[in-house]
């Protein structure tokens, strides 16, 4: 069955974000310009004035899942009548449901990130994520680790049974370097081609070096409101059309709903909800925005989301196309593997500013509908955005 | 950089003991038969708290494999490879693959287990069963 009770509920009313860039230069440079809660509170600054509100017109907040929700509140001077801790997906969710069931009408969503600063690992003896994730760290007595591996594994079964090439995986990589390359915000704006793309070194074969996410310092911010104060706020309210999701965690640590099933029920049961709550198809929208911690989110995304046939996403990316210069123009911020790694939440508010028109050189022509999705951890989820 | 290290719960430890005997045992299902990894506290397919640790026989199929080209752990200098298998008796297991590795696509290829010290630890690996056309008339 098919719940719409979330359709149209929220907008997002302003988003924010810092200087990718200029913090990246300096903790290259030794420095460290912030901790994760410095990040959060300079987004959230921006997310406020962009939603042309005050402070105390926030009644909710939910925070990322790198900062303390409580500490978060308090640096930030907010007590808020509802609240809590979410990844970006999970907390544009949460607050629709807040402000569907009357605990919030104004959320503020804060994320901050010092992990290139603080020099976080995502592999090797001190992974991170290994409390909540068993497989992030049941498998290293064989050297398996990183979630790069665990993708990697999965992605050369998949390869293996579709057919699907490295040099089609690199278009992948090559799309999301063209949108960065027209992208002030983005750390990599450098082109590059398939042939750079084969030629560059494999960390986890068959992931090579341009198939992995940035690890960078960061913020973002995104005010969610009640659609009627949403349109009060802001000119331009994005809507929230549809919210999705569903998880495959049976399994999780032998990888069996990545190696079984490239966790494809999941996103089909999503899709499902998503496109129902929207009442859209595939075809209705303008641009996707993926989680991509490694390339291959897309291509299965494309596949499971039912953008393509299952088993034709190699043709599909490589004819048809999915960047700003053909076909369905996927991650135009440049995405985590060449913007930011914000973990989700720069895909956000990339989806908001191509909503709006606000994308500047990058901007998809009449842009209407973006689908956000992603298959973090076992949850696939899919959130609609739209005027 | 450091050492790979054994993730060592309540649960872990008798396994671990089994891999130092040089033989994998893991718990199946006393209701359902089930056998599951990793060890846990009950039956993910029918709940059952009762289970029994039982050797497995250590026959295997490939289901996947990554070439490691980056070195994550003192102990794992690359290259490396690692290969998630399927066991005869069911779970999905993560182990190396030891010897000669096959040529093309590693998908389907028959393993066996293998015991060896790693670390100061005894860690399992998996060896190709060269199933040949004179194996086979043998075997019939």
């Amino acid at each position: 069955m098919i719940r719409e009770d979330l359709h149209k509920v929220a907008a997002v009313a302003g988003v924010g974000h810092t200087d990718w860039v200029g913090d990246h230069l300096r903790v290259r440079a030794g420095e460290k310009p912030q901790d994760s809660y410095g990040y959060g509170a300079i987004a959230f600054k921006a997310a406020l004035a962009d939603a042309g509100i005050d402070r105390s017109d926030i009644d909710g907040l939910i925070v990322g899942p790198t900062t303390a929700y409580e500490r978060v509140a308090e640096v930030l001077g907010l007590d808020v009548r509802w609240g809590g801790e979410a990844d970006a997906m999970l907390g544009v969710i949460q607050a629709c449901m807040a402000i569907k069931s009357g605990m919030a009408e104004v959320v503020a969503l804060v994320y901050g990130n010092d992990q290139r600063s603080a020099a976080v690992n995502y592999g090797g003896a001190n992974a991170q994520g290994g409390g909540a994730f068993l497989a992030y760290v049941y498998h290293a007595p064989w050297g398996f680790t990183s979630q790069g591996a665990l993708y990697a594994m999965m992605f050369r079964r998949y390869m293996e049974l579709s057919g699907l090439t490295e040099a089609e995986l690199g278009e992948v990589a090559v799309a999301q370097r063209l949108a960065s390359s027209r992208n002030p915000n983005a750390l990599m704006r450098k082109r590059i081609t398939v042939e750079d793309y084969l030629s560059s070194p494999y960390i986890c074969e068959p992931l090579h070096l341009f198939d992995y996410c940035l690890i960078n310092d960061g913020g973002v911010a995104l005010i969610v409101a009640e659609a009627s104060r949403a349109r009060k706020m802001s000119k331009t309210p994005v809507m929230i059309h549809g919210v999705a999701r569903s998880d495959l965690n049976r399994g999780a640590t032998s990888l069996e709903p990545r190696l079984v099933d490239f966790y494809r029920s999941a996103q089909q049961r999503a899709a499902e909800q998503v496109f129902g709550m929207a009442g859209i198809e595939p075809d209705d929208v303008s641009s996707l925005q993926i989680y991509d911690s490694f390339s291959c989110h897309i291509p299965l995304a494309l596949e499971g989301y039912g953008y393509c046939k299952p088993g034709e996403v190699g043709r599909f990316m490589r004819e048809h196309g999915i960047s700003l210069a053909k076909g369905l123009p996927i991650n135009t911020s440049g995405g985590h593997l060449s913007e930011s790694y914000m973990q989700g939440w720069n895909h956000q508010i990339e989806a908001v500013r191509q909503v709006r028109g606000e994308g500047g050189d990058r901007q998809v022509p009449d842009c209407r509908f973006v689908h956000y999705s992603s298959d973090v951890a076992g949850k696939a989820v899919s959130i609609m955005y739209g005027r | 950089m450091a050492t790979s290290q054994r993730v060592m719960t309540h649960f872990d430890k008798p396994m671990w003991a089994s891999i130092e005997r040089g033989r994998l045992e893991l718990q199946a299902c006393l209701d359902c038969g089930q056998f599951r990894y990793p060890p846990g506290p009950a039956c993910p397919h029918c709940l059952s708290m009762q289970a029994e640790w039982r050797a497995v026989s250590g026959r295997a199929t490939i289901l996947s494999w990554v070439v490691f080209h980056k070195t994550y752990f003192d102990d794992h200098p690359a290259p490396y490879n690692a290969i998630a298998v399927r066991l005869e008796e069911g779970p999905i297991v993560v182990t190396t693959l030891a010897g000669e590795p096959p040529r093309g696509s590693w998908i389907g290829k028959e393993v066996e287990f293998c015991y060896e010290l790693h670390a100061g630890r005894m860690q399992h690996k998996a060896r190709l069963r060269h199933v040949g056309p004179l194996q086979a008339g043998a075997a019939a």
